[in-house]
């Protein structure tokens, strides 16, 4: 056993860098066409968004009295995604979770995308979209300032705030990996991997510092990212309408967020990891892991969905009662439904630890999860607005062509995005997985030593 | 006397922190590593104090809670907005924007910080540096008078090392 010891653990590093690098070399044919196909239906979209400014509103289904709907659910679900991506970055680093490391790095990524995603929807929301700077504090000449009793002003500063701490804390993970992809690539590659390394060489004097500070943005991300879901819910909690009105909204939303989130890095990771060949890097071990996750936080979700009933019940509020019948059983109640049956009873099947690493049967299940979840946001927005106060108010909703065709070209934008990536900076951080191999290499001298 | 540089490559992060400690312990001071990944051993084996990085962190985050206040209350007496003769400052909305402040400023400060005490971006490579350091190999970088320059190459060959050059500048 002790001679063993004296042969470095495979892998070793340099498998690693094989394995990683490997992925982005030059990209074949059907990897273009993917990205062409997604970025065609971006530009049908933008288009689309286009004819909205020029004519106005109205070419959405928005009427009174639901005038937040397939957007503002995009808005939410988009956040929602990202949310993932910093608790498996940022929360599970604190905790030092060895199955991290393989994974945080697509995480973060699709944490990135998701919110450049959601910021795009309040945007394409408004009315006069280049009136958009009303929303930030800027010294005005009307002394006009933004209310910041408004939720809809917290939710600028959190999404921005969220936005920019993660590119931030991102951009550092990747310094390191990109430096290597340096002294490993050729041509034009070198010079853009040489430019954005920014001289990182990983001295002690860069490390001593490097460390310190990824530890405090760690730090700094872990309360922002559930403050960013709390604000986001406040959009709806601190207004007056049954449906939205509940004080359970923030931990609800949070949950669901990091439920929908995971499901999404899974939905990603599954067919990735077989496309790039990455499957020694992602193994069974990391997939058992994050359906865990997923379970866990479809129980906190089904949970949250079985208080909102029984507060509804037990508070007595007859108009609020309604809204809740007819949530479960008016004309939409197929939708509440579909998402009890994707975000409550599907998941269940997860705790069954051989579908757990079916990744087929994974995949699909976190389809599901994806399509509930967005279910989840719609039917909270849109189906609180249908059934106000006065029955007079009520009134259907039905989305445009432009509102469907901006929602696909919202997922195309960041399928787009995230497989440009994939090909162009390193998916799984290298030098993480190397500290794994020093982890593992002085655990496995510990066991030794104890055995002797 | 001139300057040399010797430059000790190791396979082990354990490897080149026992050199590290021969060094210290032979009262030679000038060098620096490189190295893959952040080691704690390497770290240790320095003895170097924790970064002040944490410093500039916390002026940023103090700064941010400062901005988030001076923003709120400022545009509030700018626009005074009387709803139902409630007290002018909401302090419960207030403590959103000035949370999120505090850590839009937090972090960015560390990030810059990390930028300016490691002296990035750097233009000119540091001496020493070979393209393994930034893969698989750990490497150790020691400036002496050429005088030493066997004996450390000694000491580095005896830690461990895997490979030694002597690069005469």
């Amino acid at each position: 056993m002790a001679a063993a010891l004296k042969q470095p653990v495979a892998p070793n590093f340099g498998d690693i860098d094989r394995s990683v690098l490997r992925v982005m070399e030059a990209a074949g044919r059907a990897y273009w066409i993917w990205v062409g196909f997604c970025f065609t239906l971006v530009a049908i979209a933008g288009a689309m968004w286009a004819r909205q400014i020029y004519s106005g509103l109205g070419v959405t289904g928005l009427r009174q009295p639901v005038m937040w709907a397939v957007y503002i659910t995009n808005f939410v679900f988009w956040v929602g995604i990202a949310h993932s991506g910093t608790l498996i970055s940022a929360i599970l680093f604190l905790f030092r979770t060895k199955w991290r490391t393989a994974v945080y790095r697509a995480a973060e990524t699709m944490t990135i995308f998701a919110v450049a995603t959601a910021g795009l929807f309040p945007l394409i929301h408004l009315g006069r979209v280049w009136f958009f700077y009303w929303l930030l504090p800027y010294p005005n000449e009307r002394y006009l300032q933004p209310d910041f009793r408004s939720p809809l002003v917290w939710d600028a500063f959190a999404v921005g705030t969220y936005l920019t701490t993660s590119t931030l804390f991102w951009t550092m993970g990747l310094l390191p990996d990109i430096a290597n992809a340096r002294e490993a690539a050729s041509g034009w590659r070198k010079k853009f991997y040489t430019a954005l390394a920014m001289g990182w060489q990983g001295t002690d004097r860069q490390w001593r510092h490097y460390s310190m500070a990824y530890l405090l943005l760690a730090g700094l991300a872990t309360p922002l990212v559930i403050s960013v879901h709390s604000v986001v819910s406040w959009d709806f909690a601190m207004a007056q309408l049954p449906g939205w009105h509940s004080t359970i909204f923030a931990p609800y939303f949070v949950a669901g967020a990091i439920f929908s989130g995971v499901a999404m890095v899974l939905t990603l990771l599954i067919p990735m990891r077989k496309w790039l060949g990455i499957e020694d890097l992602l193994t069974p071990w990391h997939f058992d892991n994050l359906a865990k996750v997923v379970l866990l936080t479809s129980l906190v979700v089904s949970y949250a969905y079985v208080t909102e009933a029984f507060m509804t019940w037990y508070a007595g509020d007859p108009i609020e009662q309604m809204t809740f019948h007819m949530r479960y059983f008016g004309a939409w109640g197929w939708m509440y439904w579909v998402m009890v049956l994707c975000n409550c009873l599907i998941p269940l099947l997860l705790f069954s630890p051989r579908i757990r690493v079916n990744l087929t049967a994974l995949w699909i299940i976190t389809i599901f999860v994806n399509i509930g979840m967005w279910f989840e946001r719609f039917v909270i927005i849109a189906g609180s607005l249908t059934v106000n106060f006065e029955p007079s108010q009520w009134a259907g909703y039905h989305p445009s062509i432009t509102e469907i065709a901006i929602t696909i070209g919202s997922f195309a934008w960041f399928l787009g995005l995230f497989s440009l990536f994939t090909k162009f900076l390193p998916i799984v951080s290298m030098t993480e997985l190397k500290e794994g191999i020093i982890w593992l290499r002085k655990a496995l001298q510990r066991e030794v030593a104890k055995a002797a | 006397m001139s300057t040399v540089t010797v430059i000790g490559s190791f396979t082990d992060d354990e490897l080149c922190a026992h050199a590290i400690e021969a060094l210290r312990d032979a009262s030679i001071m000038d060098f620096s590593t490189f190295s893959p990944i952040p080691s704690h051993r390497i770290e240790h084996a320095l003895g170097r104090s924790r970064s002040p990085v944490r410093w500039i962190a916390l002026a940023g985050g103090i700064l941010g809670v400062l901005a988030g206040l001076a923003i709120t209350i400022g545009t509030t007496y700018e626009w005074r907005l009387n709803a139902g003769g409630r007290p002018l400052l909401s302090w419960p909305p207030f403590i959103v924007i000035t949370f999120e402040m505090m850590i839009l400023l937090g972090g960015i400060f560390s990030f810059f910080g990390v930028l300016f005490l490691a002296g990035l971006p750097a233009l000119e490579a540091n001496r020493g540096y070979r393209a393994r350091f930034s893969a698989d190999r750990f490497g150790l970088v020691v400036r002496c008078d050429d005088g030493q320059s066997a004996r450390v190459e000694s000491m580095l060959k005896e830690a461990g090392a895997e490979e030694v050059l002597c690069d005469a500048a």
